[in-house]
């Protein structure tokens, strides 16, 4: 079980596969960890490994998961986005593609956002966004589904501080995508395929204002997972999509052999 | 203004860009011209994707509007269009080629997919023709009246009579799902395919997808992606990345 160290922090991260690397960011909130890729639609590991380098981390503090470190109560986006950005550092991976389900949606438009010039391109599937008829919403889940268990199993936390971590993340952040703007969504060139969701908590109604924002964006059949014959056509437009990005094979053998 | 010739059959073809080749089919029916990719279509790939492919297109055979013309084969109308295309492939020296159709062009899609599979490397079936139940003589009536009196009109040697046995063999004799192929063949169909669904009546939604989930390797664009003119680019983004996901490297070429 490998872990990605950098001072007080500690990511528990899992991969397979190889080629062109794939950064997964699971779903579940702030309780997204590897493990829960098994509940999802469908697990990127297996449908994407037999191409791909597969990289999945628990998000740290999650519930449920292997990942540690504080908590950034006032850039609290920017520190997961700090331990994407980390572990594929630590990797030694410069450029990559990345799929993210639900909090993923935020997470990508960050990881876009600081570090446009390595994500190749970009997955956000059911991804989360905010929603102005439950504008609560992120806040009061987190406040009972992820904060208590965490102060139980870590005295340095309190739930004080869960409610700055949380006000901060998202209700001074209450709009569209949460982590970035539409000025930035609409001159971002990166090539985006969104599958959209409408649970609550994944608002159709962002996922298409973001696809029809974004110049390079496409998006799935909706909806893809209301029966499982679906979610295969779903799949399969991910694939195709992953393949028509991914850098050139030829680059990544001259880098290769460069090294 | 090219044509490719072959005993009596003579076909007006355009074509732009390089690259990969990728035949386009016309929608309209038995009307399905080149012109009419720039005027009756959502996008016209002529336009679209010239910049990264060898783009072709040709009128269909006794089309009205169309400069192709040849034989009404009574006996075998759908092969005889196929012959056109695969023929129109040999002529301008194409082995292997992905293929976009609309309408009529998708029962085309599966009849060239089962006449000449391992040179169909992916295909793209826009807005798709097929039986629909509860209109089961629509095809027959359409053309009958919209395509059958005109093609008579300057061309003598064309009856009424036969253009009815023509079309009854064509819409009549195999009146379900997609006319040219059987469901079977769908499902062991292993080649790439995208649909992008329709639901006018001659477009059934429900065919559309009932061969999406057969067909083993088959995708789907979102639906409906042709009522506003916004959705359109998210669409035709789907498929330039399909294209460009199937289409094969060029040192295999």
């Amino acid at each position: 079980m490998p872990f990605y160290q950098k001072g007080d922090v500690r990511i528990h991260y899992e991969e397979a596969g190889s080629g062109s690397p794939l950064l997964v960011i699971p779903g579940g909130g702030l309780n997204s960890t590897v493990e829960g890729l098994k509940t999802h639609p469908f697990n990127p590991f297996d449908e994407f490994k037999g191409e791909f380098r597969v990289i999945a981390a628990d998000l740290r503090n999650a519930k449920g998961g292997q990942s540690t470190g504080p908590l950034a109560v006032d850039r609290p986006w920017d520190a997961f986005t700090d331990d994407h950005l980390g572990l594929m550092d630590h990797l030694g991976i410069g450029k990559f593609m990345v799929l993210g389900f639900c909090i993923g949606g935020p997470f990508i438009w960050s990881l876009l956002q600081r570090a446009g010039d390595r994500v190749v391109a970009a997955v956000p599937a059911q991804p989360s966004g905010f929603r102005p008829e439950m504008p609560t919403l992120s806040y009061d889940n987190n406040m009972k589904g992820w904060g208590p268990e965490l102060c139980a199993r870590r005295p340095d936390t309190t739930m004080a501080m869960v409610d700055t971590f949380l006000t901060n993340m998202y209700s001074k952040r209450a709009d569209f995508v949460y982590t970035a703007s539409r000025d930035f969504v609409r001159n971002c060139q990166t090539p985006i395929l969104v599958l959209p969701d409408d649970v609550p908590a994944h608002p159709y109604a962002v996922a298409m204002e973001v696809v029809h924002l974004a110049p390079n964006a496409q998006v799935s059949l909706y909806p893809w997972k209301d029966t499982p014959d679906k979610i295969p056509l779903a799949v399969r437009h991910i694939r195709t999509f992953l393949r028509a990005n991914r850098p050139a094979a030829t680059a990544q053998s001259i880098a290769a052999a460069a090294q | 203004m090219p044509f490719y010739e072959r005993g009596d059959v003579r076909i007006h073809y355009e074509e732009a860009g390089s690259g990969f080749p990728l035949m386009v089919i016309p929608g309209g029916g038995l009307n399905s011209t080149v012109a009419g990719l720039a005027t009756s279509h959502p996008f016209n790939p002529l336009v679209e994707f010239n910049g990264d492919y060898r783009v072709i297109a040709a009128d269909l055979r006794n089309a009205n509007g169309g400069q192709s013309s040849g034989p009404l084969a009574i006996d075998r109308p759908w092969d005889s269009y196929t012959d056109d295309h695969l023929g129109l492939m040999d002529h301008l020296g194409i082995g292997e080629f992905m293929v976009l159709g609309f309408c009529i062009g998708g029962p085309f899609i599966w009849n060239l997919l089962q006449r000449a599979p391992r040179r169909i490397v992916a295909a793209i079936l826009a807005q798709p023709s097929g039986f629909r139940p509860e209109m089961p003589d629509l095809f027959y009536q359409n053309n009958i009246k919209g395509w059958g009196p005109p093609l008579c009109e300057r061309r003598p040697d064309v009856t009424m009579a036969m253009v009815d046995a023509f079309l009854n063999k064509m819409y009549r004799a195999n009146a379900d799902f997609v006319f040219t192929v059987s469901r079977d063949f769908v499902r062991d169909c292993r080649t790439p395919i995208l649909v992008l669904p329709d639901d006018v009546p001659a477009h059934p939604y429900a065919v559309a997808m009932e061969s999406a989930l057969l067909a083993p390797n088959a995708q789907v664009s979102l639906y409906p992606w042709k009522d506003t003119p916004d959705k359109i680019p998210l669409a035709v983004r789907h498929i330039r990345t399909f294209l460009k996901a199937n289409r094969p490297a060029p040192a295999a070429r």
